[in-house]
Protein backbone atom coordinates (compact mmCIF):
# COMPACT_ATOMS: atom_id res chain seq x y z
CA UNK A 1 0.00 0.00 0.00
CA UNK A 2 1.15 3.36 -0.62
CA UNK A 3 2.17 5.73 2.14
CA UNK A 4 -0.22 8.45 1.38
CA UNK A 5 -3.07 5.97 1.40
CA UNK A 6 -2.02 4.15 4.74
CA UNK A 7 -1.90 7.59 6.35
CA UNK A 8 -5.19 8.30 5.24
CA UNK A 9 -7.16 5.31 5.93
CA UNK A 10 -5.47 5.33 9.91
CA UNK A 11 -6.62 8.95 9.62
CA UNK A 12 -9.91 8.20 8.29
CA UNK A 13 -10.51 5.42 11.33
CA UNK A 14 -9.38 7.34 13.59
CA UNK A 15 -11.51 10.13 13.26
CA UNK A 16 -14.69 7.64 12.80
CA UNK A 17 -13.80 6.05 15.51
CA UNK A 18 -13.45 9.11 17.74
CA UNK A 19 -16.40 10.59 16.37
CA UNK A 20 -18.65 7.32 17.37
CA UNK A 21 -17.05 7.67 20.95
CA UNK A 22 -17.87 11.27 21.18
CA UNK A 23 -21.24 11.17 20.00
CA UNK A 24 -22.36 8.79 22.59
CA UNK A 25 -24.85 6.94 20.68
CA UNK A 26 -24.55 3.26 21.65
CA UNK A 27 -26.41 2.67 18.56
CA UNK A 28 -24.20 3.99 16.23
CA UNK A 29 -21.41 2.02 18.37
CA UNK A 30 -23.40 -1.29 17.91
CA UNK A 31 -23.30 -1.06 14.43
CA UNK A 32 -20.04 0.03 13.96
CA UNK A 33 -18.94 -3.34 15.52
CA UNK A 34 -21.01 -5.47 13.25
CA UNK A 35 -19.81 -3.52 10.37
CA UNK A 36 -16.38 -4.53 11.19
CA UNK A 37 -16.91 -7.86 12.18
CA UNK A 38 -18.17 -8.05 8.52
CA UNK A 39 -14.85 -6.33 7.37
CA UNK A 40 -13.32 -9.33 9.34
CA UNK A 41 -15.61 -11.69 7.40
CA UNK A 42 -16.14 -10.11 3.90
CA UNK A 43 -11.97 -9.93 3.89
CA UNK A 44 -11.47 -13.45 4.46
CA UNK A 45 -14.16 -14.41 1.94
CA UNK A 46 -13.03 -12.34 -0.47
CA UNK A 47 -9.03 -14.27 -0.06
CA UNK A 48 -10.75 -17.57 -0.62
CA UNK A 49 -13.24 -16.45 -3.44
CA UNK A 50 -11.40 -13.51 -5.11
CA UNK A 51 -7.88 -13.68 -4.85
CA UNK A 52 -7.91 -17.96 -4.87
CA UNK A 53 -10.95 -18.11 -6.71
CA UNK A 54 -12.43 -20.79 -4.72
CA UNK A 55 -16.49 -19.57 -4.72
CA UNK A 56 -17.23 -20.71 -1.28
CA UNK A 57 -21.07 -20.59 -0.26
CA UNK A 58 -21.14 -21.61 3.30
CA UNK A 59 -18.75 -19.07 5.04
CA UNK A 60 -21.11 -17.60 7.56
CA UNK A 61 -21.53 -21.27 9.03
CA UNK A 62 -18.14 -21.06 9.47
CA UNK A 63 -18.78 -17.96 11.08
CA UNK A 64 -21.16 -19.73 13.35
CA UNK A 65 -18.44 -22.51 14.50
CA UNK A 66 -16.37 -20.07 15.82
CA UNK A 67 -19.23 -17.90 17.61
CA UNK A 68 -20.71 -21.33 18.99
CA UNK A 69 -17.00 -22.77 20.14
CA UNK A 70 -16.31 -19.04 21.91
CA UNK A 71 -19.75 -18.96 23.59
CA UNK A 72 -19.32 -22.63 24.62
CA UNK A 73 -16.06 -22.67 25.92
CA UNK A 74 -16.92 -19.44 28.09
CA UNK A 75 -20.10 -20.13 29.26
CA UNK A 76 -19.55 -24.10 30.26
CA UNK A 77 -15.76 -23.95 31.10
CA UNK A 78 -16.19 -20.37 32.40
CA UNK A 79 -12.53 -19.28 30.12
CA UNK A 80 -12.22 -15.32 29.55
CA UNK A 81 -12.37 -13.64 25.92
CA UNK A 82 -8.72 -13.77 25.85
CA UNK A 83 -8.86 -17.08 25.80
CA UNK A 84 -11.73 -18.21 23.66
CA UNK A 85 -10.86 -15.38 21.30
CA UNK A 86 -7.36 -17.50 19.91
CA UNK A 87 -9.38 -21.02 20.73
CA UNK A 88 -12.37 -20.27 18.47
CA UNK A 89 -10.04 -19.11 15.38
CA UNK A 90 -8.35 -22.40 15.58
CA UNK A 91 -11.39 -24.37 15.98
CA UNK A 92 -12.79 -23.21 13.43
CA UNK A 93 -9.08 -23.24 11.35
CA UNK A 94 -9.80 -27.43 12.21
CA UNK A 95 -12.97 -27.49 11.45
CA UNK A 96 -12.29 -25.74 7.98
CA UNK A 97 -9.34 -27.83 7.52
CA UNK A 98 -11.50 -31.21 7.50
CA UNK A 99 -13.97 -29.39 5.72
CA UNK A 100 -11.33 -29.02 2.93
CA UNK A 101 -9.34 -31.98 2.60
CA UNK A 102 -12.26 -34.24 0.82
CA UNK A 103 -13.84 -31.03 -1.40
CA UNK A 104 -10.60 -29.13 -2.91
CA UNK A 105 -10.22 -31.74 -5.54
CA UNK A 106 -13.90 -30.67 -6.34
CA UNK A 107 -13.57 -27.59 -9.49
CA UNK A 108 -15.22 -24.27 -9.10
CA UNK A 109 -19.00 -24.58 -8.60
CA UNK A 110 -18.96 -28.22 -7.93
CA UNK A 111 -17.04 -27.12 -4.82
CA UNK A 112 -19.72 -24.01 -4.21
CA UNK A 113 -22.30 -26.73 -4.06
CA UNK A 114 -20.49 -28.54 -1.37
CA UNK A 115 -19.39 -25.56 0.90
CA UNK A 116 -23.54 -24.78 0.20
CA UNK A 117 -24.46 -28.18 1.52
CA UNK A 118 -21.46 -28.48 4.01
CA UNK A 119 -22.33 -24.89 5.72
CA UNK A 120 -26.42 -25.84 5.97
CA UNK A 121 -25.46 -29.51 7.84
CA UNK A 122 -23.15 -27.41 10.20
CA UNK A 123 -26.47 -24.98 10.84
CA UNK A 124 -28.66 -28.07 11.14
CA UNK A 125 -26.36 -29.77 13.22
CA UNK A 126 -26.31 -26.47 15.82
CA UNK A 127 -29.94 -26.03 15.04
CA UNK A 128 -30.84 -29.56 16.42
CA UNK A 129 -28.23 -30.67 18.71
CA UNK A 130 -30.01 -29.14 22.00
CA UNK A 131 -28.82 -31.29 24.36
CA UNK A 132 -24.78 -29.18 23.81
CA UNK A 133 -25.99 -25.83 22.02
CA UNK A 134 -29.84 -25.20 23.52
CA UNK A 135 -30.62 -25.45 19.64
CA UNK A 136 -32.99 -22.58 17.92
CA UNK A 137 -33.23 -21.45 21.83
CA UNK A 138 -29.31 -19.59 21.34
CA UNK A 139 -26.87 -19.12 23.58
CA UNK A 140 -27.35 -16.11 26.72
CA UNK A 141 -25.42 -14.57 29.10
CA UNK A 142 -21.80 -14.80 27.18
CA UNK A 143 -19.61 -12.65 29.04
CA UNK A 144 -18.44 -9.67 27.85
CA UNK A 145 -15.10 -8.47 26.74
CA UNK A 146 -12.84 -6.61 29.36
CA UNK A 147 -9.66 -5.22 29.43
CA UNK A 148 -7.91 -4.83 32.71
CA UNK A 149 -11.70 -5.12 34.40
CA UNK A 150 -13.10 -2.64 32.07
CA UNK A 151 -16.06 -4.00 30.02
CA UNK A 152 -18.32 -1.94 27.86
CA UNK A 153 -19.49 -0.72 24.45
CA UNK A 154 -16.45 1.52 23.95
CA UNK A 155 -14.09 -1.64 25.13
CA UNK A 156 -16.07 -3.54 22.61
CA UNK A 157 -15.42 -0.99 19.84
CA UNK A 158 -12.08 -0.82 20.64
CA UNK A 159 -10.86 -4.41 20.82
CA UNK A 160 -13.48 -5.55 17.61
CA UNK A 161 -11.23 -2.63 16.10
CA UNK A 162 -8.08 -3.61 16.70
CA UNK A 163 -8.94 -7.51 16.05
CA UNK A 164 -10.27 -6.17 12.61
CA UNK A 165 -6.89 -4.08 12.35
CA UNK A 166 -5.08 -7.04 12.88
CA UNK A 167 -6.92 -9.57 10.57
CA UNK A 168 -7.10 -7.35 7.63
CA UNK A 169 -3.32 -6.63 7.91
CA UNK A 170 -2.51 -10.48 8.01
CA UNK A 171 -5.24 -10.56 4.89
CA UNK A 172 -3.44 -8.00 2.98
CA UNK A 173 -0.19 -9.80 3.38
CA UNK A 174 -1.12 -13.12 1.81
CA UNK A 175 -2.76 -11.08 -0.58
CA UNK A 176 0.00 -8.98 -1.71
CA UNK A 177 2.90 -11.32 -1.86
CA UNK A 178 4.09 -13.88 -3.85
CA UNK A 179 1.96 -16.14 -1.53
CA UNK A 180 -0.98 -14.16 -3.03
CA UNK A 181 -0.09 -14.55 -6.72
CA UNK A 182 0.39 -18.04 -6.16
CA UNK A 183 -3.30 -17.99 -5.24
CA UNK A 184 -4.33 -15.45 -7.99
CA UNK A 185 -2.42 -18.46 -10.70
CA UNK A 186 -4.68 -20.72 -9.18
CA UNK A 187 -7.66 -18.47 -9.23
CA UNK A 188 -6.67 -17.70 -13.27
CA UNK A 189 -5.89 -21.35 -13.99
CA UNK A 190 -5.30 -23.80 -11.78
CA UNK A 191 -4.03 -26.39 -14.37
CA UNK A 192 -1.24 -24.10 -15.48
CA UNK A 193 -0.73 -22.89 -12.02
CA UNK A 194 0.72 -26.46 -11.10
CA UNK A 195 2.53 -27.11 -14.39
CA UNK A 196 4.61 -23.82 -12.77
CA UNK A 197 5.74 -26.02 -9.69
CA UNK A 198 2.29 -25.02 -7.45
CA UNK A 199 0.72 -27.72 -5.27
CA UNK A 200 -2.69 -26.27 -5.84
CA UNK A 201 -4.27 -28.59 -3.66
CA UNK A 202 -2.24 -28.04 -0.89
CA UNK A 203 -2.37 -24.53 -1.40
CA UNK A 204 -6.26 -24.39 -1.71
CA UNK A 205 -6.81 -26.40 1.80
CA UNK A 206 -4.05 -23.87 3.71
CA UNK A 207 -6.39 -20.77 1.91
CA UNK A 208 -9.36 -22.13 2.78
CA UNK A 209 -8.38 -23.37 6.72
CA UNK A 210 -6.55 -19.69 6.90
CA UNK A 211 -9.98 -17.67 5.86
CA UNK A 212 -11.95 -20.20 8.41
CA UNK A 213 -10.08 -19.19 10.93
CA UNK A 214 -10.61 -15.53 10.67
CA UNK A 215 -14.78 -16.29 10.24
CA UNK A 216 -14.09 -18.33 14.05
CA UNK A 217 -12.42 -14.98 15.49
CA UNK A 218 -15.39 -12.85 13.80
CA UNK A 219 -17.36 -15.38 15.15
CA UNK A 220 -15.88 -15.08 18.57
CA UNK A 221 -16.12 -11.38 18.77
CA UNK A 222 -19.83 -10.98 17.68
CA UNK A 223 -20.20 -14.17 20.41
CA UNK A 224 -19.02 -11.63 23.22
CA UNK A 225 -19.91 -8.47 21.89
CA UNK A 226 -23.69 -9.45 21.70
CA UNK A 227 -23.63 -11.50 24.33
CA UNK A 228 -26.61 -13.89 23.04
CA UNK A 229 -25.92 -15.99 19.50
CA UNK A 230 -28.57 -18.34 17.69
CA UNK A 231 -28.49 -20.67 14.53
CA UNK A 232 -30.19 -17.82 12.30
CA UNK A 233 -27.35 -15.37 12.32
CA UNK A 234 -25.06 -17.63 10.63
CA UNK A 235 -27.64 -19.00 8.06
CA UNK A 236 -27.00 -19.41 3.86
CA UNK A 237 -28.59 -16.20 3.44
CA UNK A 238 -25.40 -14.82 5.41
CA UNK A 239 -22.96 -16.34 3.03
CA UNK A 240 -24.75 -14.66 0.01
CA UNK A 241 -24.50 -11.51 1.99
CA UNK A 242 -20.79 -11.78 2.80
CA UNK A 243 -20.47 -12.58 -1.19
CA UNK A 244 -22.74 -9.70 -2.11
CA UNK A 245 -20.31 -7.38 0.13
CA UNK A 246 -16.96 -8.87 -1.88
CA UNK A 247 -18.60 -8.27 -5.21
CA UNK A 248 -19.40 -4.76 -4.60
CA UNK A 249 -15.91 -3.82 -2.79
CA UNK A 250 -14.43 -6.00 -5.41
CA UNK A 251 -13.20 -9.27 -5.72
CA UNK A 252 -9.54 -10.16 -5.13
CA UNK A 253 -9.10 -6.44 -2.85
CA UNK A 254 -8.63 -6.34 0.37
CA UNK A 255 -9.90 -1.98 0.89
CA UNK A 256 -12.81 -3.26 -1.34
CA UNK A 257 -13.68 -5.71 1.05
CA UNK A 258 -13.69 -3.47 3.76
CA UNK A 259 -15.86 -0.79 2.16
CA UNK A 260 -18.37 -3.47 0.82
CA UNK A 261 -18.58 -4.66 4.21
CA UNK A 262 -19.38 -1.00 5.67
CA UNK A 263 -21.41 0.04 2.89
CA UNK A 264 -23.76 -2.93 3.14
CA UNK A 265 -24.32 -3.23 6.62
CA UNK A 266 -24.64 0.58 7.27
CA UNK A 267 -26.97 0.99 4.04
CA UNK A 268 -29.93 -0.92 5.71
CA UNK A 269 -29.50 1.00 8.83
CA UNK A 270 -30.08 4.10 7.70
CA UNK A 271 -32.90 2.91 5.85
CA UNK A 272 -34.44 1.01 8.58
CA UNK A 273 -37.34 3.65 8.61
CA UNK A 274 -38.28 2.16 5.06
CA UNK A 275 -39.23 -1.26 6.87
CA UNK A 276 -38.88 -4.47 4.92
CA UNK A 277 -38.04 -2.69 1.79
CA UNK A 278 -34.26 -1.71 2.75
CA UNK A 279 -33.34 -5.59 2.15
CA UNK A 280 -34.70 -4.41 -1.20
CA UNK A 281 -32.29 -1.73 -1.50
CA UNK A 282 -29.77 -4.23 -0.70
CA UNK A 283 -30.27 -5.91 -3.73
CA UNK A 284 -30.54 -3.15 -6.06
CA UNK A 285 -27.02 -2.20 -4.84
CA UNK A 286 -25.64 -5.80 -5.87
CA UNK A 287 -27.55 -5.34 -9.11
CA UNK A 288 -26.72 -1.50 -9.94
CA UNK A 289 -22.92 -2.67 -9.19
CA UNK A 290 -22.39 -5.74 -11.39
CA UNK A 291 -24.64 -3.34 -14.26
CA UNK A 292 -22.11 -0.53 -13.74
CA UNK A 293 -19.46 -1.54 -11.33
CA UNK A 294 -18.86 -5.26 -12.85
CA UNK A 295 -15.19 -5.19 -10.99
CA UNK A 296 -17.08 -3.92 -7.98
CA UNK A 297 -15.36 -0.66 -6.57
CA UNK A 298 -11.99 -1.94 -6.40
CA UNK A 299 -11.68 -5.18 -7.74
CA UNK A 300 -9.10 -7.26 -10.22
CA UNK A 301 -11.86 -9.59 -11.59
CA UNK A 302 -15.07 -8.61 -12.82
CA UNK A 303 -18.13 -10.75 -11.43
CA UNK A 304 -19.39 -11.57 -14.32
CA UNK A 305 -15.88 -12.79 -15.90
CA UNK A 306 -15.46 -14.63 -12.42
CA UNK A 307 -19.02 -16.60 -12.99
CA UNK A 308 -18.40 -17.57 -16.57
CA UNK A 309 -14.73 -18.71 -15.30
CA UNK A 310 -16.35 -21.12 -13.08
CA UNK A 311 -18.97 -22.55 -15.24
CA UNK A 312 -16.27 -23.18 -17.85
CA UNK A 313 -14.11 -25.33 -15.76
CA UNK A 314 -16.88 -27.19 -14.65
CA UNK A 315 -17.78 -27.84 -18.32
CA UNK A 316 -20.88 -25.98 -18.49
CA UNK A 317 -19.98 -22.55 -19.41
CA UNK A 318 -21.25 -20.20 -22.57
CA UNK A 319 -18.23 -19.60 -24.56
CA UNK A 320 -16.08 -16.36 -24.57
CA UNK B 1 25.79 -36.11 -30.17
CA UNK B 2 27.03 -39.34 -29.35
CA UNK B 3 28.86 -38.06 -26.09
CA UNK B 4 26.01 -35.40 -24.61
CA UNK B 5 23.90 -37.69 -21.71
CA UNK B 6 20.41 -38.22 -22.11
CA UNK B 7 18.42 -35.77 -20.20
CA UNK B 8 14.88 -37.11 -20.99
CA UNK B 9 14.53 -40.78 -21.32
CA UNK B 10 11.45 -42.06 -23.01
CA UNK B 11 10.60 -45.84 -22.42
CA UNK B 12 7.92 -47.58 -24.73
CA UNK B 13 5.20 -45.36 -22.94
CA UNK B 14 1.54 -45.91 -24.15
CA UNK B 15 -1.29 -44.29 -23.18
CA UNK B 16 -5.17 -45.53 -24.02
CA UNK B 17 -7.93 -44.02 -23.66
CA UNK B 18 -10.55 -46.65 -23.42
CA UNK B 19 -10.26 -48.39 -27.14
CA UNK B 20 -8.02 -45.59 -28.22
CA UNK B 21 -4.25 -46.15 -28.02
CA UNK B 22 -3.77 -42.21 -28.18
CA UNK B 23 0.40 -43.03 -27.93
CA UNK B 24 1.34 -46.53 -28.44
CA UNK B 25 4.94 -47.74 -27.54
CA UNK B 26 7.12 -44.12 -27.89
CA UNK B 27 10.68 -44.42 -26.90
CA UNK B 28 12.53 -41.35 -27.47
CA UNK B 29 15.79 -39.74 -25.77
CA UNK B 30 16.21 -36.06 -25.96
CA UNK B 31 20.20 -35.41 -24.85
CA UNK B 32 20.69 -32.34 -22.35
CA UNK B 33 21.50 -29.36 -24.98
CA UNK B 34 19.34 -31.00 -27.69
CA UNK B 35 16.66 -28.88 -29.69
CA UNK B 36 13.98 -31.33 -30.86
CA UNK B 37 11.46 -30.81 -32.36
CA UNK B 38 8.32 -33.72 -32.06
CA UNK B 39 5.74 -33.22 -35.43
CA UNK B 40 2.55 -34.83 -36.51
CA UNK B 41 -0.22 -34.75 -38.56
CA UNK B 42 -3.81 -33.72 -36.08
CA UNK B 43 -4.91 -36.84 -33.70
CA UNK B 44 -1.11 -38.18 -34.20
CA UNK B 45 -0.70 -38.17 -30.25
CA UNK B 46 1.48 -35.30 -29.73
CA UNK B 47 -0.11 -33.23 -27.04
CA UNK B 48 -1.05 -36.66 -25.47
CA UNK B 49 2.41 -37.36 -25.20
CA UNK B 50 3.21 -33.78 -23.98
CA UNK B 51 1.44 -34.55 -20.92
CA UNK B 52 2.34 -37.93 -20.35
CA UNK B 53 6.24 -35.82 -19.98
CA UNK B 54 4.60 -33.03 -17.81
CA UNK B 55 2.55 -35.72 -15.43
CA UNK B 56 -1.13 -34.10 -16.67
CA UNK B 57 -2.38 -37.18 -18.09
CA UNK B 58 -0.64 -40.43 -16.45
CA UNK B 59 0.97 -43.76 -18.62
CA UNK B 60 -0.58 -47.15 -19.21
CA UNK B 61 2.49 -48.35 -19.26
CA UNK B 62 6.44 -47.32 -19.31
CA UNK B 63 8.93 -45.31 -17.89
CA UNK B 64 9.89 -41.40 -18.65
CA UNK B 65 13.16 -40.68 -16.57
CA UNK B 66 14.78 -37.34 -15.96
CA UNK B 67 18.36 -37.01 -15.66
CA UNK B 68 18.30 -40.23 -14.82
CA UNK B 69 15.33 -40.04 -12.32
CA UNK B 70 11.75 -41.70 -12.97
CA UNK B 71 8.78 -38.94 -13.41
CA UNK B 72 5.91 -41.36 -14.48
CA UNK B 73 3.65 -41.53 -11.29
CA UNK B 74 4.59 -38.34 -10.36
CA UNK B 75 2.01 -34.96 -9.89
CA UNK B 76 2.66 -32.42 -12.46
CA UNK B 77 3.89 -29.99 -10.16
CA UNK B 78 6.44 -32.21 -8.73
CA UNK B 79 7.23 -32.83 -12.30
CA UNK B 80 7.61 -29.25 -13.00
CA UNK B 81 10.09 -28.70 -9.98
CA UNK B 82 12.19 -31.70 -11.51
CA UNK B 83 13.04 -28.78 -14.13
CA UNK B 84 10.83 -29.27 -16.80
CA UNK B 85 9.05 -26.20 -17.70
CA UNK B 86 6.11 -25.91 -20.67
CA UNK B 87 4.25 -23.75 -22.30
CA UNK B 88 0.41 -24.12 -23.92
CA UNK B 89 -0.84 -25.10 -27.09
CA UNK B 90 -3.75 -22.26 -26.56
CA UNK B 91 -1.91 -20.06 -24.70
CA UNK B 92 -2.47 -20.17 -20.98
CA UNK B 93 -1.52 -16.93 -19.27
CA UNK B 94 -3.22 -15.33 -16.27
CA UNK B 95 -4.86 -12.89 -17.65
CA UNK B 96 -6.04 -10.63 -14.38
CA UNK B 97 -2.87 -10.83 -13.22
CA UNK B 98 -0.04 -7.76 -13.92
CA UNK B 99 2.89 -9.16 -16.46
CA UNK B 100 5.44 -9.46 -13.29
CA UNK B 101 3.17 -11.18 -11.28
CA UNK B 102 2.37 -13.85 -13.81
CA UNK B 103 6.07 -14.32 -14.43
CA UNK B 104 6.76 -14.48 -10.73
CA UNK B 105 5.00 -17.76 -10.73
CA UNK B 106 7.88 -19.54 -12.53
CA UNK B 107 9.61 -19.36 -9.58
CA UNK B 108 7.23 -19.13 -6.92
CA UNK B 109 6.68 -23.07 -8.03
CA UNK B 110 9.94 -24.01 -6.83
CA UNK B 111 10.01 -22.05 -3.57
CA UNK B 112 8.52 -24.00 -0.61
CA UNK B 113 6.28 -21.14 -0.37
CA UNK B 114 4.46 -21.45 3.23
CA UNK B 115 1.80 -19.56 4.05
CA UNK B 116 3.33 -17.77 7.33
CA UNK B 117 6.02 -16.53 5.00
CA UNK B 118 3.71 -13.05 3.61
CA UNK B 119 3.02 -12.39 7.49
CA UNK B 120 7.22 -12.04 7.82
CA UNK B 121 7.73 -15.22 9.73
CA UNK B 122 9.61 -17.00 7.15
CA UNK B 123 12.75 -15.54 8.05
CA UNK B 124 16.25 -15.17 6.42
CA UNK B 125 15.38 -18.33 4.36
CA UNK B 126 12.03 -16.87 2.96
CA UNK B 127 13.22 -13.15 2.17
CA UNK B 128 16.59 -14.60 -0.05
CA UNK B 129 13.97 -16.73 -2.04
CA UNK B 130 11.79 -13.76 -2.29
CA UNK B 131 14.74 -12.15 -3.69
CA UNK B 132 15.56 -15.09 -5.83
CA UNK B 133 12.01 -14.86 -7.25
CA UNK B 134 12.45 -11.08 -8.28
CA UNK B 135 15.84 -11.57 -9.55
CA UNK B 136 14.14 -14.39 -11.83
CA UNK B 137 11.27 -12.71 -12.87
CA UNK B 138 13.30 -9.78 -13.89
CA UNK B 139 15.41 -11.52 -15.62
CA UNK B 140 13.02 -13.24 -17.76
CA UNK B 141 11.11 -10.44 -18.47
CA UNK B 142 14.34 -8.64 -19.97
CA UNK B 143 15.44 -11.76 -21.62
CA UNK B 144 12.05 -11.97 -23.68
CA UNK B 145 12.18 -7.98 -23.69
CA UNK B 146 8.71 -7.09 -21.57
CA UNK B 147 10.42 -5.21 -18.98
CA UNK B 148 8.75 -1.83 -19.65
CA UNK B 149 5.47 -3.93 -19.91
CA UNK B 150 6.33 -5.16 -16.16
CA UNK B 151 3.55 -3.61 -14.63
CA UNK B 152 0.88 -4.02 -17.54
CA UNK B 153 -2.03 -6.15 -17.02
CA UNK B 154 -0.99 -9.36 -18.88
CA UNK B 155 -4.75 -9.23 -20.89
CA UNK B 156 -3.76 -6.13 -22.36
CA UNK B 157 -0.57 -7.59 -23.94
CA UNK B 158 -1.16 -8.05 -27.82
CA UNK B 159 -1.30 -11.78 -28.67
CA UNK B 160 2.39 -11.62 -30.15
CA UNK B 161 4.02 -10.84 -26.61
CA UNK B 162 1.67 -12.41 -24.95
CA UNK B 163 3.26 -16.01 -26.24
CA UNK B 164 6.77 -14.30 -25.04
CA UNK B 165 5.07 -13.77 -21.59
CA UNK B 166 4.10 -17.43 -20.92
CA UNK B 167 7.37 -18.36 -22.29
CA UNK B 168 8.94 -16.27 -19.87
CA UNK B 169 7.10 -17.31 -17.41
CA UNK B 170 8.62 -21.00 -18.28
CA UNK B 171 12.19 -19.69 -18.39
CA UNK B 172 11.67 -17.82 -15.12
CA UNK B 173 11.39 -21.44 -13.20
CA UNK B 174 15.00 -22.04 -14.76
CA UNK B 175 14.03 -25.25 -16.11
CA UNK B 176 16.23 -28.06 -17.80
CA UNK B 177 14.12 -28.87 -20.41
CA UNK B 178 11.49 -26.54 -22.56
CA UNK B 179 8.62 -27.65 -23.76
CA UNK B 180 7.09 -25.49 -26.09
CA UNK B 181 3.80 -26.69 -27.46
CA UNK B 182 3.06 -25.17 -30.65
CA UNK B 183 4.62 -21.91 -30.35
CA UNK B 184 4.11 -20.41 -33.73
CA UNK B 185 0.38 -20.93 -33.90
CA UNK B 186 -1.43 -17.65 -34.56
CA UNK B 187 1.89 -15.75 -35.40
CA UNK B 188 2.39 -14.33 -38.61
CA UNK B 189 5.97 -15.25 -41.06
CA UNK B 190 7.72 -12.43 -39.64
CA UNK B 191 6.82 -13.10 -35.85
CA UNK B 192 7.55 -17.03 -36.63
CA UNK B 193 10.85 -15.74 -37.79
CA UNK B 194 11.28 -13.63 -34.65
CA UNK B 195 9.90 -16.33 -32.52
CA UNK B 196 12.60 -19.14 -34.51
CA UNK B 197 15.50 -16.74 -33.84
CA UNK B 198 14.65 -16.86 -30.14
CA UNK B 199 14.33 -20.28 -29.69
CA UNK B 200 17.43 -20.96 -31.25
CA UNK B 201 19.38 -18.51 -29.20
CA UNK B 202 17.91 -20.46 -26.11
CA UNK B 203 19.03 -23.18 -27.05
CA UNK B 204 22.18 -22.05 -28.00
CA UNK B 205 22.75 -20.73 -23.96
CA UNK B 206 22.52 -24.37 -23.17
CA UNK B 207 18.65 -24.86 -22.68
CA UNK B 208 17.86 -28.39 -23.66
CA UNK B 209 14.15 -27.78 -25.89
CA UNK B 210 11.40 -29.87 -27.20
CA UNK B 211 9.03 -28.23 -29.48
CA UNK B 212 5.66 -29.40 -30.22
CA UNK B 213 4.77 -28.51 -33.33
CA UNK B 214 2.25 -29.15 -36.33
CA UNK B 215 2.91 -27.24 -38.71
CA UNK B 216 6.70 -28.62 -40.08
CA UNK B 217 8.12 -25.36 -41.53
CA UNK B 218 9.35 -23.89 -38.28
CA UNK B 219 10.56 -27.15 -37.22
CA UNK B 220 12.89 -27.91 -40.33
CA UNK B 221 14.57 -24.48 -40.01
CA UNK B 222 15.95 -24.59 -36.35
CA UNK B 223 15.61 -28.39 -34.98
CA UNK B 224 19.04 -30.52 -34.96
CA UNK B 225 16.21 -33.82 -34.85
CA UNK B 226 12.82 -34.26 -35.68
CA UNK B 227 10.40 -37.27 -33.87
CA UNK B 228 7.85 -37.54 -36.23
CA UNK B 229 4.55 -39.22 -34.64
CA UNK B 230 1.91 -40.55 -36.55
CA UNK B 231 -1.67 -42.54 -34.92
CA UNK B 232 -0.11 -42.51 -31.34
CA UNK B 233 3.27 -44.22 -33.33
CA UNK B 234 6.85 -43.01 -34.00
CA UNK B 235 7.45 -43.22 -37.43
CA UNK B 236 10.40 -41.25 -37.64
CA UNK B 237 13.17 -39.92 -36.06
CA UNK B 238 16.30 -38.57 -37.82
CA UNK B 239 17.66 -35.05 -39.02
CA UNK B 240 15.16 -32.66 -40.93
CA UNK B 241 16.57 -33.65 -44.12
CA UNK B 242 16.10 -37.09 -43.44
CA UNK B 243 12.75 -37.00 -41.99
CA UNK B 244 11.64 -34.95 -45.04
CA UNK B 245 12.58 -37.62 -47.09
CA UNK B 246 11.09 -40.41 -45.51
CA UNK B 247 8.35 -42.62 -47.22
CA UNK B 248 6.23 -43.04 -44.18
CA UNK B 249 6.48 -39.23 -43.33
CA UNK B 250 5.14 -38.61 -46.32
CA UNK B 251 2.51 -40.81 -46.39
CA UNK B 252 1.32 -39.48 -43.40
CA UNK B 253 0.92 -36.08 -43.94
CA UNK B 254 -0.46 -36.53 -47.46
CA UNK B 255 -2.43 -39.33 -46.69
CA UNK B 256 -1.34 -41.40 -50.12
CA UNK B 257 -1.93 -45.41 -48.99
CA UNK B 258 0.39 -46.50 -51.68
CA UNK B 259 3.46 -44.96 -50.23
CA UNK B 260 2.76 -45.82 -46.77
CA UNK B 261 4.27 -49.77 -47.26
CA UNK B 262 7.64 -48.45 -48.44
Amino acid sequence: MKPLALIGTVLAVAAVTAALLLSGSSYAVQVAITALIFVILTASLNLVTGTAGLMTLGHAAFYGVGAYAAALLSTKLGLSFWVTLPLAGLVTAFFGFLVALPTMRLTSIYFAVATLAIGEMIVVAITNWTGFTRGPMGIRGIPSITVFGHEGLTVNLLVVLAATLVSVWAIWRLTHSYYGNGLRALREDDQCAEAMGLNAVRLKIEVFTIACFFAGIAGALFAHTSGYISPESFRFGESILLLTMAVVGGLGSVPGSAIGAIILIVLPELLRGAGNVRMVAVGVVLFLCILFLPKGLFGEVSALAFARNQLRRAGLGWSR
Amino acid sequence: MVAMSALLEIEAVTRRFGGLTAVDAVSAEIAQGALVGLIGPNGAGKTTLFNLISGVTPVTSGTIRLAGETITGLEPYQIARRGIGRTFQNLRIFPNMTVFDNVSVGPLGHTRNFWWEPLGLGGARAAAEREQITKSARDALARVGLSAEANELAANLSYGKRKYLEIARALAGRPRLLILDEPAAGLNERETSELARFIRELNGEGLTVLLVEHDMSLVMEICQRVMVLASGRKIADGTPAEVQRDAAVLAAYLGTEDEAHA
